[in-house]
């Protein structure tokens, strides 16, 4: 089966704008994600994560390389890719249906069965009774879970997330993780997710792909064996395996960060 | 912000007090009639300049000619600005331009605009609507630059279109900028509209108060003053305030 995601010889420089100060983010990046498989991404801070995932959403052009979904090369953003970001984007001045509809209402989705979506997802995000709300009126977990509704129900075939619990409170953040675990085996969409917590990253993914330190290339992949069925956090850490995949990828981040420290 | 009672209780108690001082002023001060008159004489100037329609004639010509400034400012001006600041080059371009001329207010174009447009009320409005488009467009186009990136980006990987993003973010993200826009636009353009007027002499509120000053009707030209404030304060209270709290007050956007 072709992949879904495939990336080869990726690279992209940044220059400053004021200073002219080029500064490579991503180097030689090799990396393919297959159909239905939740691949979750850490790497020490200002390693490129983000930067990956803005290119993969069309939104940064990269200097070089091949970025290639569903076999066609990206050229700007799309409806096939989803993002969710790190900050609330969701929009102020839009209730939490009215945002949760908007990808619908860009596609043209008529109103009746727009209204039926939002339903459903207003129901499994656990915001019934917020929906004429508006988002300076919730929580931070609770805008971050329209944000995410608000890309699923536009029923893109990737989800691309860019750290989207780091800015929500611990509690909520284990009941995100939980509640995005169970819709990526309900729907079984390709997911790429970043992130700079390694826990996180293991619980989530199926694999967990580690970046050097800047510029960013895949050093590791890490195959995460355990069911997602059996993805609580309450069995998670008791599970030997949990510790074993965890303390394996920590070591492969601490290397990048330990040497990026003795350099300077 | 709702006006509470106690607030306005306390202003009522100040200008009874300001009030009385003056008129202990006027009474007791060894200055001629004209140079401080009582406030009994502007009320009594007030209830004459009623009885005799002056009055509700020149605050009449000053709204209307105001009114019409600010439907041109949101006819004209908001679409203008929201435009340039659509395109970052245009914005780029225009920026520095419309900074120069919102800080030549139409009172310092005056002198050129008498030579040019004569003493009319063509040049009352052109001077007038001058000084009201230029901040209007100026706080549009800040307004679009000023809506954050993220929400582009997020409504571009929805596949939204360029019309699109304008239409569900850009103009509704400008538009605390565009209040603000219109809210100085205005009250820029209701001070040219009073120094204009001055100059011009085409009646109005502040034909009204220059011309007194050649016949020393003091009391005359203090009633003027009052009332170009307090029409001031009400335009802003019933037009400019609801607009804002019936939209970016109700988003979260201003905090109150």
């Amino acid at each position: 089966m072709p992949a879904k995601i495939a990336l080869a010889g990726l690279g992209h420089e940044y220059v400053n704008p004021f200073t002219r100060e080029r500064v490579l983010a991503l180097d030689g990046l090799g990396l393919e994600v297959a159909d239905g498989e939740f691949l979750t991404v850490v790497g020490p801070s200002g390693c490129g994560k983000t930067t990956l995932l803005n290119i993969l959403a069309g939104l940064i052009v990269p200097t070089r390389g091949a970025v290639l979904v569903d076999g066609r090369p990206v050229t700007g953003p799309g409806r096939d890719r989803g993002v969710v970001f790190q900050e609330f984007a969701i929009l102020p001045w839009r209730t939490v249906e009215r945002n949760i509809a908007h990808g619908l209402e860009i596609q043209g989705v008529p109103r009746a069965e727009r209204a039926a979506v939002v339903r459903r997802f207003v129901e499994l995000i656990g915001l019934t009774g917020f929906e004429k709300k508006y988002p300076h009126e919730l929580s931070g977990g609770m805008r971050q879970r329209v944000a995410v509704a608000r890309t699923l129900a536009a029923n893109p075939e990737v989800m691309l997330m860019d750290e989207p619990f780091a800015s929500v409170d611990a509690q909520t953040r284990i009941t995100l993780q939980e509640e995005l675990n169970a819709i990526a085996q309900a729907t079984r969409k390709t997911i790429l997710f970043v992130t700079h917590n390694v826990e996180e990253a293991v619980f989530l993914g199926d694999r967990c792909c580690v970046l050097s330190r800047r510029p960013g290339r895949v050093k590791a992949l890490v195959p995460v064996d355990i069911p997602r069925a059996r993805r609580t956090w309450t069995l998670f850490t008791s599970d030997p395996a949990f510790s074993a995949t965890k303390d394996r990828v920590l070591r492969l981040v601490r290397e990048e960060v330990g040497g990026e420290e003795a350099e300077r | 912000m709702t006006l509470r009672w106690e607030v306005v209780a306390t202003w009522l108690a100040l200008l009874a007090a300001a009030t009385a001082a003056w008129g202990v002023a006027a009474a007791t001060l060894p200055l001629p009639d004209y140079y401080l008159p009582p406030p009994t004489a502007v009320l009594a100037t007030l209830g004459d300049l009623i009885a005799k329609g002056i009055l509700p004639t020149y605050v009449a010509e000053s709204l209307r000619r105001i009114l019409q400034a600010a439907v041109l400012g949101l006819a004209v001006g908001v679409p203008a600005g929201l435009l340039l600041g659509m395109s970052r080059r245009a914005a780029e371009f225009f920026y520095p331009l419309l900074n120069f001329f919102q800080s030549v207010s139409g009172i310092a174009w005056l002198p050129l605009m008498l030579v040019w447009f004569g003493f009319g009320e063509r040049t009352i409005l052109i001077a007038v609507n001058y000084t009201v488009l230029f901040p209007v467009i100026f706080n549009a186009l800040l307004g679009v630059r000023s809506v954050p990136r993220l929400y582009v980006d997020a409504l571009r990987t929805l596949g939204a279109s360029r019309w699109r993003i304008a239409r569900d973010v850009l103009v509704p993200g400008a538009l605390p900028s565009i209040v603000t826009g219109m809210r100085l636009g205005l009250a820029y353009g209701w001070r040219a509209l009073i120094a204009a007027e001055m100059l011009v002499g085409a009646h109005g509120l502040g034909f009204m108060i220059f011309n007194a000053q050649n016949f020393h009707l003091t009391a005359r030209i203090m009633l003027g003053m009052g009332i170009i404030g307090v029409l001031w304060v009400v335009l802003d209270y019933f037009l400019l305030r609801p607009l804002e709290e019936a939209t970016i007050a109700r988003w979260g956007i201003v905090q109150r």
